[in-house]
């Protein structure tokens, strides 16, 4: 009982301890990938004792700045909702990544030890739902602000939000179809396959429209641009306009956990997870034939390391998504959502079912 | 006949874009390529400088102000100073002159006597309120003896108060130009 | 009665009568150096040359009598060239300093260079060096390479003034303006010489380097200096305060009056602008109390005056309260406390009489009667030639029938029955603009408004009430006397509306017909002295 817990503790620290380093990274990631793309030098001046690290002291400079600001709430505002509403956002961003795997079965003595928070059979539903849940926190911040400017900007992360999560949804339906299970973990297992005896079976290549749908119906979950219509600096400066310090600190990092978990969730479901190609659980079986055993707890530290390598991909994917492209104008955002992405994604699920009735016959 | 132009009543939409254009994708791949060239560049050159190589090469446009500066135009007006006569005396004759034209009233002279009748008139103050100037280069133009210039290149002047944006005679006497090589060179500061 | 043709216009003039004073009638202004309406011609600076139709040459046209069908051009292409030459000439020494001059702005050189100048200088040579700004008196500063010799001042002093200080000395080029051997320019209306100086070579050393001139707002007004009441132009600073270290008025310039004082002004009249920003202006009321003298707000203060007053009258009398006023009051002024004396029923109203005492006098302009509205208070019937110099005041004042005194302006204290008499006062009101002995002893003080701060007229030793303008706002809390005494007078159920400028004036003329229209000079802007035409001329 005592060791359950205490496994289940260690989970949950190690997974939150990587959710929140890469949301703080992130932070600095922001300015910097952005400031490499665009030939500049980014934020280099907050120094500890002269040392500057690269800039790696302005996340910690934010927070503290975030923290030590007013914490204002306007006139007319509702008070307890308002001061709700960033805890909602956040709480839900942060529990969604508690269904991805960030690793195989490690065997501690004989105990096996499952890499992953929670080992749900409904992990994907599960995901989706706190993904989904997150939204309740935008819009009350929208409409607790008494501010008609937040309240559009809740609006439109509402109606953003069902565009895009049906076609989530639907975008998933052909890749549950292909892997028969809406459990992360056995779908990670799964890619641990070979298709046409050397290509990793992962799910981009069983998906390849799946993943695109997925990952643009994804990016706009984040409302990140080019879909950061619900926060719209420039024009309506959205849901959290009437939220200062460490309120609106904590709606600058859901969008970040997001993104991490939109990462970890196209790495698990298109990119096989934590599996290293030809990787298994006695070491490498090349193609050719080649064998390298390795020890259980070495192939374990890979897989996590693997995992974690993929999640900080699509992160860098996804910064460089939002500093490439421009936004979307509102109309053109829900003509996507709905007469896009939602028939190809309905027509990928039957062609999905088309291909697998007939491979099956 | 006059040619009659036909005006579209509403801008033609998706013309000319072709199949796979209109599905966004290789744009959107094109668009990935070009700033993640850019950033893998970028994040090359930094590698090396960390390592101390290629230094001559700047990985950035950024320039580091105010440790770095840029080397302005010879033409730009910046923060005025008074020019001097061979002994060090303002080679002003308080005429007045940059005063009367001075669109936003900004410059403030008191004339006095010099006890060389040869040069007559000096100012015994001179102020300038940089908080009101509008670096319109007007009092440089009027000027008749060439005693104020706005050729410092000097623009970081800004103060936390009001009175400290007014530069009395002495300031405005020992302004020293500071020039760099060319336009767009960028130099180290101390 | 010759008839002449000037640009095309006839006129017929006088005989006598000079090209350039006939152009000047037709109102064509012909440029000049050396002529001067007020002085003796010299034909000097050949400035002036026009063209006059079957004359060989151009002739000057200060010079030139008119004569019968004689056809002249001011303006030709050769009167062009030829003025340009002259210029050119003129300024071949001359150090072009303008920066430093106190004349630019106001330098018939620089106005002329501006219209007939050749702009690209054609002289090489080295010019003449020649001694810079030294003294010549105690008013005057002369600059050698500045003169263009055309000879104003020397013809002044020597004409006008009748002193005979200034010469020109040397030969050719060498020649310039140079005092007598021992003289210094030290007569009582040197500061002319500035004036008249077209060019910078005579500057004031009490203006010098006080202002730029253009910098200077301009206001008819009347000197207060003497009986003779010189039209003048009071030139002041508001826009620029640093520059003259808080002076307001910086400079006083005659106005033309041919009836009155000409072209000239006096140097004490020039001068005599200083008690206007001086430090003794009083700028709030002050009341004495046992506790020393503390200031007073203007209602409380003027309150106080007409309780003092009323009380004065309920309790002893209307015989109890003197009015003392002082001939430098306006005819406003004094018709305004004629009013209010006439309505409160007080009749012991007198002034001090300096006539005892009379100033320098010359026969030029200075009068010994140092008061610039004597006449007036003659013509209002307030000047009792039997009851002189208010003595009567304070033997009345002795014997405690006089309890409470309002003093206007003066220091009584200068007379010494008055001195005497004035401890045993038991209430004085001084209204006045600057302190004084009195000031100091009296209860209860107004400020008052100087002639530079407030409209009004006096009446010179002519008979002629000339009006003079508001040039400055009242210093501190001070107001004009009539303005005080209508505020008083409001205390006391007056109606404001027969204090109002317009409204005295009128009544003014219709009790006293010696005010009528004809008599009240407006200040006349328009005869303004000869440089200001000029600037207007050439702007």
């Amino acid at each position: 009982m005592m060791e359950g817990l205490a496994v289940a503790a260690g989970k949950v620290a190690f997974s939150l301890f990587v959710l929140l380093n890469f949301v703080m990274l992130l932070t600095w990631a922001e300015r910097k990938q952005s400031a490499l793309m665009q030939d500049r030098i980014g934020a280099n001046r907050a120094s500890i004792f002269g040392f500057t690290w690269l800039g790696l002291f302005h996340p910690l400079a934010d927070a503290l700045k975030m923290v030590s600001k007013e914490d204002f709430v306007p006139a007319g505002a509702n008070r307890g909702l308002h001061a709700v509403a960033p805890f909602v956002a956040l709480f839900f961003a942060l529990i969604s990544f508690a269904a991805i795997p960030f690793g195989d079965q490690l065997w501690i003595g004989r105990h096996p030890v499952n890499l992953q928070v929670i080992d749900l059979n409904i992990g994907l539903l599960y995901v989706f739902a706190a993904m989904s849940m997150g939204v309740y926190g935008f819009v009350l911040a929208g409409w607790a602000s008494n501010n008609n400017f937040s309240l559009l900007g809740g609006l439109r992360a509402a109606s953003q939000m069902i565009s895009y999560e049906i076609t989530i949804g639907a975008a998933v339906i052909g890749l549950v179809m292909v892997f028969g299970t809406i459990n992360l973990q056995t779908i990670v297992h799964r890619q641990g396959e070979l298709l046409l005896g050397f290509l990793p079976a992962w799910g981009v290549f069983y998906q390849p429209l799946g993943f695109l749908l997925f990952v643009t119906a994804a990016m706009a979950e984040t409302k990140r641009a080019p879909f950061d219509l619900p926060e719209g600096e420039s024009e309506i400066i959205g849901y959290f306009l009437e939220y200062s310090g460490i309120k609106f600190g904590m709606f600058l990092m859901t969008d970040f956990v997001e993104t991490v978990v939109v990462a970890g969730l196209v790495a698990t479901l298109f990119f096989g997870g934590w599996q290293f190609p030809y990787l298994y659980r006695d070491g490498f079986h090349l193609p050719g034939g080649g064998i390298l055993v390795l020890s259980q707890q070495v192939v374990c530290v890979i897989q996590v390391l693997t995992f974690l390598s993929k999640l900080a991909f699509f992160c860098w994917l996804s910064l460089l998504v939002r500093w490439t492209f421009p936004r979307f104008r509102y109309d053109q955002l829900i003509r996507l959502g709905w007469q896009m992405m939602l028939p190809l994604s309905i027509l990928n699920v039957v062609v999905t079912g088309g291909v697998l009735l007939l491979l099956h016959r | 006949m006059e040619e009659i132009v036909k005006v579209p009543k509403q801008a033609e939409k998706g013309s000319g874009l072709t199949f796979w254009q209109r599905t966004y994708v290789p744009e959107i791949v094109r668009g990935l390529k070009l700033t993640a060239a850019h950033f893998f560049g970028n994040l090359a050159v930094h590698i090396f400088h960390l390592l101390g190589l290629w230094t001559e090469h700047r990985g950035a446009a950024t320039v580091q102000y105010p440790e770095e500066m840029r080397g302005y135009s010879s033409r730009l007006r910046s923060l005025h100073r008074l020019t001097k006569r061979a002994d060090g005396s303002p080679r002003c004759v308080a005429c007045m002159m940059c005063e009367t034209i001075c669109p936003a009233s900004c410059i403030y002279i008191v004339a006095a006597e010099h006890p060389d009748p040869n040069i007559e008139k000096y100012p015994e103050s001179f102020d300038i309120d940089l908080g009101k100037c509008v670096f319109c280069g007007f009092c440089v133009e009027v000027c008749p003896e060439d005693a104020i210039r706005m050729d410092t290149h000097i623009l970081d002047f800004a103060a936390y108060s009001r009175e400290e944006m007014i530069w009395d005679i002495h300031r405005l006497l020992n302004n020293e130009p500071r020039r760099a090589e060319g336009i767009g060179q960028i130099r180290k500061m101390k | 009665m010759p008839t002449l043709t000037i640009d095309g216009q006839p006129i017929t003039v006088s005989k006598g009568t000079t090209v350039i004073q006939a152009a000047e009638a037709l109102g064509i202004y012909i440029p000049r150096y050396c002529y001067h309406p007020g002085l003796s011609i010299a034909g000097s600076c050949r400035m002036c040359l026009v063209e006059i139709e079957k004359a060989p040459r151009l002739e000057v046209a200060c010079y030139s009598q008119a004569a019968d069908g004689m056809v002249v051009h001011t303006i030709t292409e050769n009167v062009r060239l030829a003025r340009r030459s002259v210029l050119e000439f003129l300024l071949s020494n001359h150090p072009l300093d303008c920066p430093v001059c106190d004349q630019s702005g106001e330098c018939d050189l620089q106005n002329y260079y501006m219209e007939f100048g050749l702009y690209q200088s054609r002289f090489l040579e080295n010019k003449i060096k020649r001694r810079k700004a030294y003294p010549i008196g105690p008013h005057v500063m002369l600059d050698n390479e500045r003169c263009i010799l055309c000879s104003r001042c020397v013809r002044f002093c020597d004409e006008v003034s009748k002193s005979h200080e200034l010469g020109i000395v040397n030969r050719g080029e060498r020649s310039e303006i140079a005092l007598y051997e021992g003289r210094e320019l030290n007569n009582a209306y040197s500061g002319n010489v500035i004036d008249i100086c077209p060019v910078g070579a005579l500057t004031e050393r009490d203006f010098r380097f006080q202002c730029r001139v253009w910098y200077l707002n301009r206001t008819a007004s009347i000197c207060p200096g003497c009986a003779r009441g010189c039209n003048i132009e009071i030139h002041y600073n508001v826009l620029r305060p640093y520059q003259s270290k808080g002076k307001r008025i910086l400079r006083i310039k005659p106005r033309f009056n041919p009836a009155v004082n000409k072209w000239w002004i006096c140097d004490e009249g020039r001068y005599g602008f200083r008690h206007i920003d001086a430090s003794n202006r009083l700028r709030e009321c002050e009341a004495q109390t046992a506790d020393g003298v503390i200031p007073l707000g203007m209602e409380t203060a003027l309150k106080t005056a007409a309780a003092w007053i009323g009380e004065s009258i309920e309790q002893h009398g209307k015989d109890s309260v003197g009015f003392f006023l002082s001939p430098e009051l306006s005819n406003e002024d004094l018709y305004a406390i004629l009013k209010l004396a006439r309505h409160l029923g007080i009749s012991k109203i007198d002034f001090r009489n300096p006539g005892e005492h009379p100033g320098f006098e010359d026969n030029f302009l200075i009068r010994g009667d140092k008061n610039p509205n004597r006449r007036g208070c003659v013509e209002l019937g307030l000047y009792h030639r039997q009851r002189e110099n208010g003595g009567w005041m304070a033997e009345e004042i002795k014997q405690g029938t006089l309890r409470m005194l309002v003093a206007f302006l003066q220091d009584l204290s200068l007379e010494p029955e008055f001195k005497a008499a004035l401890v045993s006062l038991k209430r004085l009101i001084f209204v006045g603009s600057n302190s004084n002995a009195t000031s100091e002893q009296a209860g209860l003080v107004l400020p008052s408004a100087t002639y530079a701060e407030k409209n009004g007229s006096f009446t010179n030793f002519q008979g002629r009430a000339q009006r003079f303008e508001r040039a400055l706002v009242p210093l501190g809390d001070s107001l004009p006397e009539n303005e005080l005494i209508a505020r008083i007078a409001a205390h006391f159920r007056m109606p404001e509306q027969p204090f109002e400028r317009e409204q005295l004036l009128l009544d003014l003329r219709a009790e006293f017909p010696f005010f009528d229209q004809s008599t009240l000079d407006p200040p006349d802007v328009e005869l303004a002295y000869q440089t200001t035409i000029a600037q207007r001329e050439h702007a």
